[in-house]
């Protein structure tokens, strides 16, 4: 379990990699994220928000997740980037936070474990459910299997501290 | 004559000659006769080169004088003869009236004896035959001959040019007295190389001849011709100048060809003089070489004669050509339009009748087509026989012949669209046959062709026969085909030219569809077809003047004429893409295309009647069409003389038919006033094409034509097919016009709003929206016209849901309520006049599946919302968990008022009734003032739009139940019709005010949704600019903010960049964005910010206080 969530990041890579080549799944692609935006927009949930990356790439998201309050992430928000594959819905797509965030199930360059970004994946999902789990995750986080032991330790023990890492740790990325 | 024999007195005997006969010896001797002859030769005369004598004058009168003594000598009997005979000629001479006869000729026809002896003699005596003798002797013989056919100088004479000709040289007695001499000298002449061989200058008799024609005819004849032009020359040149400015009418017309007529002839007359002058002395000519032939052994010299002769004549034959006038040409052509005009059945402009008739091929015994036929050969001959047959006139005659065949194809056929067979309006949408059928041509594609064999091609063989004899057949079989296929070409120009108005007047003008699909046989002319008929398009349709409906009219008519023409669709995928990008700019297509598709039956009926009577009159109708037969042919789009019309009967069908035709033709009319009554204000049309069984069927997606092995009719598609190109089965008018409307899905949501509108005005028959719904399932399937099931089915239950509502309510009073999710607008019939009893219908549409419909908030009277609150609890009994929301502007009231003096019952909207509801005073007493209220207690009371009020006043103004007070902003009731007169004024100006008023209302509740969208796009708007500039980039140029919003919204961004820049400028001051150096950025809420940082520091604080510990 531990390697497949330590592979599964890299595996995803490729998995887009291979699939970024253009074509009639790619034109599908573009078109359900489109439809997935106009989703969001219409109805958008609180504290998420998510929207194409400025070059215009539709592949490519920017979301921010506002930490959900009663949780030691209350307050902060956070960037992540998407990357879809081209056969998006059918493959998942592969989430990072820019965000630097202090997380049992965050390491240090952002690679997020969460299964149904992995092998539970499925189509039904969006971008939407997927920031929604997110943000879930960051009030229970599944600490059986840690990305970042520390964390999931202290999680446990010592909640201040905790909270005193996620603060330290967390800076404002403004890219430009 | 003999003491001048010695040749010592040669000298002398000159002197002598010389002045006696001064120059005019020289007359007959033509120019051409080398003059410096004797000074060469060193003869015995050869000291006497240096004087200034003419050589040839000379040198004639000298030999003459020796072959004298020769023949003295010699055959004295035989000289003898001859001399007296030509004494006796001499004698004669001063009668002579030719004014080159005169004494001269006398002398040297004296002197002239000579040659026929020496001819004889040479042989025996070759050693006198000097080369000065043989000189003489040619020189003599050549005087003999060119005196004998030299022309004479008439310039003098006039138009009797022609007879005096022949009596110059056609003197009988001098004929035969001189004939042998002159046969004698011709074959010296001829013969002088071989019979003198050392007389060095001898010349060609028929180059001289030639030449001495040329100068004849240059000096002569060609001022006789310009004066035959000049006789007529001001006349013609008045009217040259005239046709240039004002076109003389008829009368002076045939004048002109009258007098063109007699131009052309007076210059064939004139002509056929000189040239019977000029033959006669070739025919001269001929004779003797023809003697010539008999007596040589060679028979070469007759082949050489007649080369001669035809040279000769094909000389002057381009002599006369060439040097034809361009007047006389014009002349000729003037009268050959005439001509030929009249023989092939072209009314010419100049014709007498003051209207255009229609060209149409005379019949075998149209006299005047006889005549002019007749004429045209003998003209034809007598132009050919003047030499003016040649080139220009073949030129000429094929400019003629081909405007003719424009003038016929363009006269007879122009308008002339009448279907070959009677097909009807639904039985042409029938032809489903992909392969289009040339097989059944039409009957101006018949007509034209036996015009084309047996009149225009007849005419031409007539005519190029006669001025090509040499040639076996100037007009070939295959030349008649070229003809043919010249003249379908014509006709082909002349039906693309007007395609546009054949689209206008289908379906009757299928014939001229006909025409084309048969002409129309190669890409180039489809592309002309199709480039015209966009240009027809552009300027005649897709501009701002004509309506909406109209296009789509056309359109339909396009469709469906050009799918008659190429059952392909290709020429039609050519045509409308401009069309349907014209109509993507009409906002109201759509609207038009689904109320047409909704016209009731009986619009529908009014429609096929007018269609039927339409059709009446210009096609006999399929069925009585076999019983009608003859009469139909008098409507025949033309009368082909060989096979439709023989006998009496057709006598007189030329004016009368032609004026008929005339009339039923259509004439190019502007769009406005199309075929479809003017009276129909809807896409009819449409539905007509909905409800014909043909229309609907859809083609299979999977059915492949071109695997089908079966079929037959299987051709293959066409050239100018493009790429994705796919054969379509059927005309699919209405898939085709969909289609051009945009998505299906545009042209569904349309048909749902309409039909939303449609429901709620008419509560309770929407059999034909079910029936076209029906229709439109099949075409369209069921899911995609789901919402509108939903619709319909929501009348449907609510009148049972009404029903049991009202029954359960008069068992018990109260219910128990439940909130629930269904929104609900509500249908009020309002009983305003009377207080208890009324009675509350309501509508229940499930929202999700109605198009937008906006609540209206305004206050309804206290008893009607008590009314809709004990509905509301009946519905919330009957359905547990469903909760009705009431759009009370929807409904329709019927309301009763009892006035002082009448009642009124009128059925309204419930704005309205809420209105008049406002102006009852409960407390009021039977004698009280009438009620009377302002817009603005109106508002305050009601708290409805101001315009709706408005509107609802006017309303009521209109039905004379209220009536405006004269300070203007107050109503009242009118209880009596006290002043019924001005009253009725006051109802007319509301009356107006409300046709006004209802042309707008539709457009106001719109304009209130599309507020109430637009404020939903707005907001729908920020939340996306609002989305990127959290996620995508903390702040953007608003370029990009526009291009990415184009780029992700899945409707489009319709906004410009200022739009868009408003847009933003309107948040910048609401202080929700800020600019910062050309980029927007969102501004963030600081202040919790630095809460944050301080519970932070907080923290931190508590974290070193636990590490301490």
């Amino acid at each position: 379990m531990e390697d497949d969530q330590n592979s599964a990041p890299g595996s995803v890579q490729a998995n887009k990699l291979g699939g970024a080549r253009k074509g009639a799944d790619g034109q599908n692609a573009a078109k359900r994220l489109q439809t997935e935006l106009m989703h969001l927009m219409t109805s958008p949930a609180p504290g998420i928000s998510a929207f194409p990356s400025a070059d215009g790439n539709l592949l490519k998201w920017r979301a921010t997740i506002e930490g959900p309050d009663d949780t030691p992430y209350a307050g902060l928000t956070f960037k992540l980037s998407f990357e879809f594959p081209s056969n998006y819905p059918y493959a998942p797509p592969t989430v990072l936070f820019l965000t630097p965030i202090y997380h049992p199930n965050v390491d240090f360059s952002g690679r997020i474990c969460l299964d149904i970004l992995k092998d539970k994946w499925t189509a039904a999902y969006n971008i939407q459910t997927v920031l929604l789990s997110l943000q879930s995750l960051l009030g229970e986080p599944n600490n059986a299997s840690p990305l970042n032991g520390e964390a999931a330790e202290l999680w446990e023990k010592d909640p201040t501290l905790f909270k005193t890492k996620v603060l330290e740790r967390h800076k404002d990325v403004d890219e430009d | 004559m003999p003491a001048t024999v010695m040749s010592q007195w040669a000298q002398r005997r000159r002197r002598v000659f010389q002045s006696v006969f001064q120059t005019d010896v020289s007359q007959p001797t033509p120019h051409a006769t080398p003059c410096i002859r004797f000074p060469e030769q060193g003869q015995p005369f050869g000291g006497l080169a240096a004087p200034p004598y003419d050589g040839p004058r000379h040198g004639t009168v000298t030999a003459s004088a020796v072959f004298s003594q020769a023949a003295a000598a010699a055959t004295q009997e035989l000289l003898q003869g001859h001399h007296t005979h030509h004494h006796g000629h001499a004698l004669l001479d001063p009668q002579d009236p030719s004014p080159t006869a005169h004494s001269p000729t006398l002398s040297t026809s004296s002197l002239s004896t000579i040659p026929a002896p020496s001819q004889l003699a040479q042989p025996f005596f070759p050693s006198l035959a000097t080369a000065a003798d043989d000189q003489v002797a040619f020189d003599r013989a050549w005087h003999v001959v060119t005196a004998r056919i030299a022309l004479p100088a008439s310039a003098t004479a006039d138009d009797s040019f022609g007879t005096l000709a022949p009596d110059s040289q056609f003197l009988p007695h001098q004929n035969l007295s001189s004939d042998g001499e002159f046969y004698e000298a011709l074959a010296l002449v001829v013969q002088a190389r071989t019979v003198l061989p050392r007389a060095a200058h001898i010349e060609d008799i028929v180059a001289w001849h030639a030449q001495q024609v040329r100068a004849h005819f240059a000096q002569h004849v060609v001022p006789l011709l310009s004066g035959c032009l000049d006789g007529e020359g001001e006349d013609s040149g008045l009217d040259s100048v005239e046709s240039k400015g004002t076109r003389r009418k008829g009368g002076r017309k045939s004048h002109n060809y009258e007098r063109h007529m007699v131009i052309v002839m007076s210059s064939i007359r004139t002509l056929e003089a000189a040239l019977r002058l000029y033959f006669y002395g070739l025919g001269l000519l001929m004779r003797g070489f023809a003697r010539l032939a008999e007596s040589s052994v060679s028979d070469k010299a007759s082949v050489d004669a007649n080369l001669v002769a035809a040279r000769f004549r094909r000389d002057i034959h381009a002599l006369v050509g060439n040097s034809a006038s361009q007047q006389l040409m014009r002349s000729v052509s003037i009268v050959l339009v005439r001509l030929t005009g009249t023989i092939l059945g072209i009314p010419s402009e100049d014709d007498n009748s003051t209207e255009m008739a229609r060209p149409c091929p005379p019949t075998d015994d149209d006299l005047r087509a006889l005549a002019a036929r007749q004429r045209l050969h003998e003209l034809v001959d007598q132009l050919y026989n003047v030499g003016l047959g040649g080139e220009r006139f073949q030129v000429l005659f094929a400019e003629i012949m081909d405007s003719m065949m424009s003038k016929f194809v363009t006269g007879a056929y122009a308008g002339v669209w009448t279907a070959s067979n009677t097909r009807g309006f639904s039985t042409v949408t029938n032809t489903i046959s992909r392969a289009t059928n040339i097989s059944s041509t039409s009957t101006c594609i018949l007509s034209l062709g036996d015009w084309v064999e047996n009149h225009f091609a007849r005419l031409s063989f007539e005519v190029l026969s006669r001025i090509s004899p040499d040639s076996p057949s100037p007009v070939t079989l295959s030349d008649v085909k070229t003809y043919q296929s010249l003249a379908l070409g014509r006709l082909a120009a002349l039906r693309i030219s007007e395609l546009f108005d054949i689209v206008m007047a289908w379906p009757s003008s299928c014939g001229a569809i006909d025409d084309l699909r048969a002409t129309i046989t190669t890409t180039a002319r489809r592309l002309q077809l199709t480039g015209n008929f966009s240009r027809a398009l552009q300027t005649r349709l897709l501009h701002p003047g004509c309506s909406t409906l109209e296009i789509l009219r056309t359109y339909i008519a396009i469709i469906r004429t050009l799918h008659a023409l190429d059952h392909s669709k290709v020429l039609l995928g050519h045509v409308e893409s401009s069309l349907q990008l014209y109509l993507c700019q009409r906002d109201d297509a759509v609207r038009v295309v689904v109320t047409g598709l909704l016209a009731g039956p009986d619009e529908l009926r009014a429609a096929k009647k007018v269609n039927e009577s339409t059709k009446r009159p210009r096609e006999k109708g399929g069925k009585c069409g076999e019983v009608e037969a003859p009469n139909r042919r008098d409507v025949e789009p033309f009368r082909t003389p060989g096979t439709l019309s023989r006998g009496p009967r057709r006598r007189e069908m030329p004016q009368s038919t032609s004026r008929r035709r005339r009339d039923s033709t259509p004439e190019p009319q502007p769009v406005g006033e199309l075929r479809v009554g003017a009276s129909s204000t809807k896409l009819v049309e449409f539905a007509l094409l909905l409800n014909d069984p043909s229309q609907s069927r859809r083609t299979a997606p999977d059915d492949d034509g071109d695997l089908d092995w079966n079929d037959m009719t299987w051709v293959p598609d066409p050239v100018d097919a493009g790429a994705n190109y796919k054969r379509p089965k059927s005309e699919d008018v209405i898939g085709t016009l969909i289609s051009a409307l945009g998505s299906q899905d545009a042209f569904i949501k349309e048909f749902a709003s309409v039909l939303a509108d449609r429901l709620l005005v008419d509560p309770t028959r929407f059999d034909q929206e079910l029936r076209v719904l029906d229709l439109l399932k099949r075409r369209f399937g069921d899911a995609q016209l789901q919402n509108c099931d939903v619709m319909i089915k929501d009348v449907q239950d609510s009148r049972r849901v009404d029903a049991a509502i009202h029954r359960t309510r008069q068992r018990q009073d109260k219910q128990p309520t439940t909130p629930a999710t269904i929104e609900k607008p509500g249908k009020a019939a309002a009983d305003a006049a009377g207080e208890g009893e009324m009675q509350l219908h309501a509508r229940i549409l499930s929202r999700l599946f109605w198009p937008n419909l906006e609540r209206e908030h305004f206050i309804l009277p206290s008893t009607i919302v008590e009314e809709q609150k004990q509905y509301e609890h009946g519905y919330e009994s009957l359905k547990t968990g469903r909760k009705l929301t009431w759009l009370n502007q929807l409904g329709q009231a019927r309301v009763e008022l009892e006035l002082r003096d009448r009642s009124v019952t009128v059925d309204c909207t419930t704005a309205e009734a809420t209105v008049i509801y406002a102006f009852q005073d409960p407390d009021a007493k039977d004698d009280a003032p009438p009620a009377r209220r302002s817009v603005d207690d109106l508002y305050n009371q009601l708290q409805l739009d101001e315009d709706i009020i408005a509107a609802a006043l006017t309303f009521w103004t209109s039905k004379g139940v209220l009536r405006r007070l004269q300070s203007g902003d107050e109503y009242a009731v009118a209880e009596t019709l006290s002043q019924p007169t001005r009253d009725a004024t006051a109802q007319d100006e509301a009356e107006s005010i409300v046709q006004e008023d209802e042309r707008d209302s539709p457009r106001k509740p719109i304009s209130a949704a599309a507020n109430a969208k637009e404020q939903e796009r707005r907001a729908m708007y920020w939340q996306y600019i609002r989305g990127m500039l959290t996620n995508s980039s903390a702040s953007m140029p608003l370029f990009q903010m526009a291009m990415m919003l184009k780029m992700l919204m899945t409707d489009g961004f319709p906004w410009s960049n200022e739009e868009l820049q408003e847009f933003l400028g309107e948040k910048v001051a609401a202080g929700e964005l800020e600019v910062q150096g050309g980029k927007y950025k969102l501004i963030k809420n600081r202040k919790v910010r630095k809460d944050q940082w301080l519970a932070v520091h907080v923290i931190y604080g508590d974290k070193v206080l636990a590490n301490n510990k």
